[in-house]
């Protein structure tokens, strides 16, 4: 059996996360290309359902970037953005999802470094969990 | 009382009407029968009451112009509570009685499932099933009166929205785990078991029996717990547990109207008795800041404030997630909103949609920027059971409708 190659969606917030994740390209980082991108105008615009749906439609992993906490372009996206991220990873953990399938992380837009960091560890830790558990089973 | 004196004369009325009338033209009623509704357009509408007593209760309606229609009334995985709500219409039932031959109806009546396959397809004007579709004669009861009906209405929470019996979606190990449990681990069935020195087999019930008078067989249970729109197209949907008697009310009255005046019907799809907005406007209680920072139940909260948000008060309430027309029954008193109703037409998602609103009513700390997302799961824990309570009425409807397993089956 080839590879499992996981499907990774990433949220990334227009004003530094996207802009990280530009800066990576921009300066030919080397990471896996697993991921797709969605840019959102701020992590608080990442709605719990957004990530629900991803997983519902057979994504094995989603990522949710943000700038870091006091630097929201919107003063308190990211501060409400924590909060829904924790209590979605609860309902989650309930469904029976490994809690590592979704991760919330801070990138700003200087950090490509950081957010090359993350993308390798993130698809590391998601193909070790294996594929999406949604897929396999529904009756 | 005079109103009842008012209805008993007009009923006799009535009556001797109809006998002169039907021995005059018997021909022409039994030509009007066969297609009841459309008969009914453009025939002479019924004297209607206008100071009927009773909300929707029309007195002395009598039978529709083009003979009576047919209803059956199913109840699929339910608790009972829908077809009591029916029961609970009061004179209303005597409309439903003057209007209709009730052709099934479990809880009150002795229609059987042969006597529904004995029908012409379309020969029921209106089925209602309750209650979710939990196991394969569900389906089939949900298919066949699909097939005979040319109304179908989904009603109230479970039927619509998987509600109590959904939430079995929520066990990993599925219908095995759920009946290892109840016929193996619960007190009285393994007190029964080692009492008699049986076996689990012994016990378990099994699909198919062959009994020597011949096989026997048995539903058998879904691991996901459907809607009944997710096994048969659904035309009218009433959300509730259960429904109001002012849902009931509106849907009687637009079937009255439909076969009686030959009105047209509410467009397919229509959810009937809802207002499109969310339950907090239909809601009395002034919202102050509402922020949360403790939670509580209900019942722990001595005095709880008559007039102020819930969600002031550190009580999950799920109405800025749910639709309104239920006139707000729960908080009214003093209980939280749990989501009857569904929620609000754009929303796919009832229960993200309230636990997001919920989540950003935490407030931010001073030291938030110094926080890690370990913290966050502490502050967030005090919810309790998060999955079990926003989507408490529905799962089935839920993008994520049952438990998964990682690491293959
Ligand atoms: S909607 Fe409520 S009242 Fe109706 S069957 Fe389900 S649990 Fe019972
Ligand atoms: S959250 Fe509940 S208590 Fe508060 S206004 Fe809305 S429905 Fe009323
Ligand atoms: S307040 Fe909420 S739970 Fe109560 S009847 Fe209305 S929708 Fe249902
Ligand atoms: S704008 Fe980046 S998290 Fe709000």
């Amino acid at each position: 059996m080839a590879e499992f190659e996981p499907k990774i969606v990433a949220f990334c917030c227009n004003w530094c996360s996207y802009a990280g994740a530009d800066g990576a390209g921009v300066a030919r980082m080397q990471m896996p290309t697993n991921f797709r991108i969605i840019r959102t105008m701020c992590s608080a615009r990442v709605d719990p359902e957004h990530v629900l749906r991803a997983f519902s439609k057979g994504a094995d992993g989603v990522l949710v970037l943000g700038c870091h906490p006091a630097d929201c372009h919107y003063i308190g996206g990211n501060y409400r953005a924590r909060r829904r991220i924790a209590l979605l990873r609860m309902v989650l953990e309930q469904y029976g999802f490994d809690p590592k399938r979704m991760k919330l992380e801070w990138v700003s837009a200087s950090e490509g470094e950081k957010f090359q960091k993350t993308v390798i560890e993130f698809v590391d830790t998601i193909k070790a969990l294996g594929p999406n558990p949604v897929c396999s089973k529904e009756a | 009382m005079s109103w009842f004196s008012d209805w008993k004369e007009k009923r006799a009325k009535k009556k001797a009407e109809k006998a002169a009338t039907a021995a005059a033209a018997p021909a022409k009623k039994e030509a009007a029968a066969s297609s009841a509704p459309a008969a009914a357009k453009g025939a002479k509408a019924p004297e209607f009451i206008a100071d009927s007593p009773i909300d929707g209760y029309v007195p002395g309606l009598g039978a529709p112009p083009g003979g009576k229609i047919n209803i059956a009334i199913y109840w699929a995985a339910a608790c009972g509570g829908c077809d009591v709500s029916l029961l609970d219409t009061d004179e209303k039932v005597l409309n439903i009685g003057d209007m209709s031959n009730i052709l099934m109806w479990p809880i009150a009546t002795d229609g059987k499932e042969k006597d529904i396959e004995a029908l012409e397809d379309g020969e029921i004007t209106v089925a209602m099933i309750n209650g979710a579709i939990r196991n394969s004669e569900n389906e089939h009861m949900a298919r066949l009166l699909r097939k005979k009906s040319q109304i179908l209405v989904s009603y109230g929470a479970c039927a619509c929205l998987g509600g109590t019996p959904a939430l079995a979606n929520l066990v990993p190990g599925g219908v095995n785990e759920i009946k290892d449990y109840v016929y193996g681990v619960t007190p009285t069935s393994a007190n029964f078991i080692a009492d008699g020195g049986r076996k689990l087999e012994d016990v378990m019930p099994r699909p198919e029996y062959n009994a020597p008078e011949g096989t026997l067989t048995l539903p058998v249970l879904y691991d996901t717990v459907k809607t009944v729109d997710q096994v048969v197209d659904v035309d009218y949907y009433i959300p509730g547990c259960p429904p109001t008697q002012k849902s009931i009310a509106a849907l009687l009255d637009a079937l009255v109207g439909f076969v009686y005046r030959g009105e047209a019907l509410p467009p397919k799809g229509t959810t009937v008795g809802v207002i499109p907005k969310s339950l907090c406007e239909e809601c009395h209680r002034h919202k102050e800041n509402r922020r949360i920072t403790e939670v509580f139940e209900p019942h722990e909260v001595l005095n709880i404030d008559h007039d102020l948000c819930l969600l002031d008060q550190g009580i999950l309430c799920l109405g800025a997630g749910t639709i309104a027309g239920c006139g707000a029954p729960c908080t009214k008193a003093d209980q939280p909103c749990r989501g009857c109703y569904g929620p609000p037409k754009p929303v796919s998602e009832q229960g993200s949609s309230i636990f997001t609103a919920i989540a950003s009513l935490f407030p931010i700390e001073a030291n938030d920027a110094k926080m890690n997302e370990d913290d966050m799961d502490d502050i967030m824990s005090v919810i309790k059971d998060p999955l079990g309570y926003f989507y408490a009425f529905s799962m089935s409807k839920s993008l994520i409708k049952r438990a998964v397993n990682e690491g293959g089956q």
